[in-house]
């Protein structure tokens, strides 16, 4: 009696399925649950309405520009929406598993229509880990992460996510503006649970380095406490090269006022560790300047390093021209330019004055002291902004060392697959390559194609003199 | 100078005679031909120091050249190439005394007028299937001049192509290169590929591409070129 309605009902137009799942209608829906059971494709009906609109709604908000422009409101309204489909299933659908199947199925297919979507998961934690997790308590802390890995999951480029992941995890230790360590641990301990130890090896690299950074500055005190007296306090993190994410070297004269005690820390960091190099990473580091403006007025300037080779020069000018700055900072010119303006041109924020006021900042411009700044607070950061998604050349950069880095990702794993079974085929290789690396990215056939081509270059395998599908290992 | 039969004459006082030991009509015929294969080796030995570098002590590119026109052929003529091949020359541009000699006995030349009416010979017996896909990879590789070099850059590849495919499968090489010039995936041609090409044009119908199959093991600019063909012809 049901199967010849069960269409009808369905698709009714204010009351159908989709009304009630929009409407959160779980008695209507938990009834209808029960009546299509009783039919022999009932169910299987109610499944295929739920998965094209999920898969449509999903679609739609992942292809919406809108919705995209503010990744952790994106990503929030994606948990969101898990989170309604789960209570459906669990309160009317009394969680049937093949619900829960298709639920997920139709998750994993629209999150990977847009390639952001690791990046934009990874600055949700970001957020969330910088502040949005504030007198959280710890129970909802796990609640959120473990949400949030069941979005990771989802994901078929996970090795994009771990790129992101390390650069706003990197930003977030070195400023120090992680609300919870065991929060951080946590995850990560998550992200090894879910993908292995190689996966977060460097990770858990990069807060072993806080940590015996944190004795080596204790050790330097203890030993150079009684030099220091009036002169800057340093404060210094020394990143192992490989765990962190790669920094382009840049050029940057410091200070004087800071010289001296940089070297002190060089000398003894090199006495107690023979046979390591040390480079200043001047566009990752802060410092706080004590300023004292016209009528007197202190303020503590947190600021970028950049921005405090800038600003130290104005202890003995009153005026300087951009060039004159560039000359002596030697920090390059794109750098300079987004120093100084974030120095001279933000409400609030403009320590300096620029000549003349326009808003960008030119080859002609002169800088001054702004002694009529003012502000109510007495702390001022000035320095760089948290994690930010990604401008379209900065992404597309990422894209292409993403895709340098699978190269030899792929190729190991057909080395170790044509090793291992001598001769195979072209169609099984690729589908050998595809289940070793899926817990890390989904490869491109004709990625996997072209390395193969590489090692037959490179003679570690030859195709097959007889059957031209095959390939062999070479010894 | 005379090889003297042992059993000629028991002359006695000949100071140059060899083992006086019996010897047979085989013996004699032997000593005859191989007399004759000595004079055939020193013209042949003469004709490449007439062409070759008097310091090197190799015939060099200047002296194929001058080769080339004293036969009548085009240095950039195939059959040169084919020439090389049956001397097993390694180093494009240059024979050397033992490559001559490998190649000129073999087609039993010891003049260039001889060397010169052997090559349609040549060129039949290159054509052959049996021999020619030695031939189609020993045209690529002696096209690899540096040492560690593997592949050869598509302006050269196309030239190449043309001269060793051009007669054989004319339409085949047209698209081919036409389609090489203009995409940007690849600047060079490994031998893998090169190898590929040849296996193309053997088994797959054209200008249709009906039976290719871009799941088998094809090289992929092979994929590339059937995919650009079939956006072509639709």
């Amino acid at each position: 009696m049901i199967e010849s309605h069960m269409h009808r009902l369905v698709q009714m137009e204010n009351s159908g399925l989709i009304n009630m799942i929009v409407d959160e209608k779980y008695e209507d829906l938990g009834r209808m649950y029960y009546l299509f059971r009783r039919v022999s494709n009932g169910l299987v009906l109610i499944r295929d309405v739920m998965t094209s609109y999920i898969r449509d709604t999903g679609k739609q908000l992942l292809t919406d520009p809108e919705r995209l422009k503010d990744p952790v409101d994106f990503v929030q309204h994606l948990l969101d929406l898990k989170d309604k489909y789960d209570k459906i299933i669990t309160s009317a659908f009394r969680n049937d598993k093949t619900f829960q199947n298709a639920l997920n199925s139709s998750f994993e297919y629209f999150i990977n229509l847009n390639s952001r979507s690791p990046e934009f998961i990874s600055l949700f934690v970001d957020d969330k880990l910088r502040k949005g997790l504030r007198g959280v308590t710890e129970e909802d802390v796990e609640l959120l992460l473990d949400k949030v890995m069941m979005l990771f999951r989802y994901l078929q480029e996970k090795d994009v996510f771990e790129k992101y992941y390390k650069q706003h995890l990197a930003k977030r230790l070195l400023s120090g503006k992680s609300v919870s360590d065991d929060a951080e641990r946590s995850l990560i301990v998550k992200l090894k649970t879910e993908c292995g130890y190689q996966f977060t090896s460097k990770l858990e690299g990069m807060f072993t380095d806080m940590k015996t950074s944190q004795d080596t500055m204790q050790g330097f005190h203890a030993s150079h406490g009684s030099d220091i007296g009036d002169g800057p306090m340093l404060s210094v993190q020394v990143l192992t090269t490989g765990s962190w994410p790669t920094q382009p070297i840049t050029t940057c004269k410091l200070p004087a006022e800071i010289l001296g005690i940089c070297e002190k820390f060089r000398n003894y960091y090199l006495g107690t560790h023979t046979g390591r190099r040390l480079s200043w990473q001047t566009n990752m580091g802060t410092a706080d300047l004590k300023a004292t403006f016209g009528k007197g007025q202190k303020h503590e300037l947190n600021v970028s390093t950049y921005q405090m080779c800038v600003l130290m020069l104005f202890n003995d000018a009153d005026r300087l021209s951009y060039k004159e700055i560039e000359q002596v900072t030697e920090i390059p010119t794109f750098d300079l330019k987004r120093c100084l303006q974030s120095l001279a041109c933000v409400k609030g924020k403009n320590v300096l004055r620029k000549e003349p006021m326009s808003k960008d900042i030119v080859d002609t411009d002169t800088f001054l002291f702004n002694d009529k700044y003012t502000s109510k607070f007495f702390k001022v950061k000035i320095g760089t902004v948290a994690a930010q998604r990604e401008s379209e050349p900065e992404n597309q950069e990422t894209r292409q060392r993403v895709e340098e880095d699978r190269k030899p990702q792929i190729e190991a794993a057909i080395v170790r697959i044509m090793k291992a079974r001598r001769v195979l085929d072209h169609n099984n290789i690729v589908a050998e390559v595809t289940k070793q690396l899926q817990s890390r990215f989904l490869p491109n056939p004709v990625v996997i194609k072209k390395r193969i081509e590489s090692l037959i270059e490179r003679e570690f395998l030859e195709r097959d003199k007889g059957d031209r599908k095959l390939y062999r290992y070479l010894a | 100078m005379m090889r003297r039969s042992a059993c000629a004459s028991k002359k006695t006082g000949q100071p140059n005679s060899t083992n006086p030991i019996s010897c047979s009509p085989s013996d004699l015929f032997r000593t005859a031909s191989s007399k004759a294969s000595s004079k055939e080796m020193e013209r042949i030995d003469n004709l490449f120091y007439s062409f070759a570098n008097r310091s090197s002590g190799m015939i060099d590119p200047e002296g194929i050249e001058s080769l080339c026109s004293d036969m009548e052929v085009d240095h950039t003529d195939v059959r040169i190439l084919m020439l090389a091949w049956k001397m097993k020359a390694e180093k494009q541009g240059y024979f050397n005394l033992e490559e001559w000699r490998r190649g000129l006995k073999a087609l039993r030349v010891d003049t260039v007028s001889k060397l010169r009416k052997a090559l349609p010979e040549l060129e039949k017996e290159v054509r052959r299937p049996s021999n020619f896909v030695d031939f189609y990879s020993y045209s690529f590789c002696y096209c690899l001049t540096e040492e560690k070099q593997k592949s050869i850059d598509i302006e050269s590849i196309c030239q190449l192509l043309d001269l060793v495919l051009g007669s054989q499968f004319r339409a085949q090489v047209d698209y081919f290169i036409e389609y090489l010039k203009i995409q940007s995936d690849y600047k060079v041609i490994n031998l893998d590929q090169w190898m590929g090409f040849f296996r193309f044009c053997n088994e797959i119908s054209f200008p249709d591409l009906s039976n290719y199959d871009p799941d088998l093991a094809w090289p992929l600019v092979l994929d590339n070129f059937v995919e650009w063909m079939q956006a072509k012809q639709s």
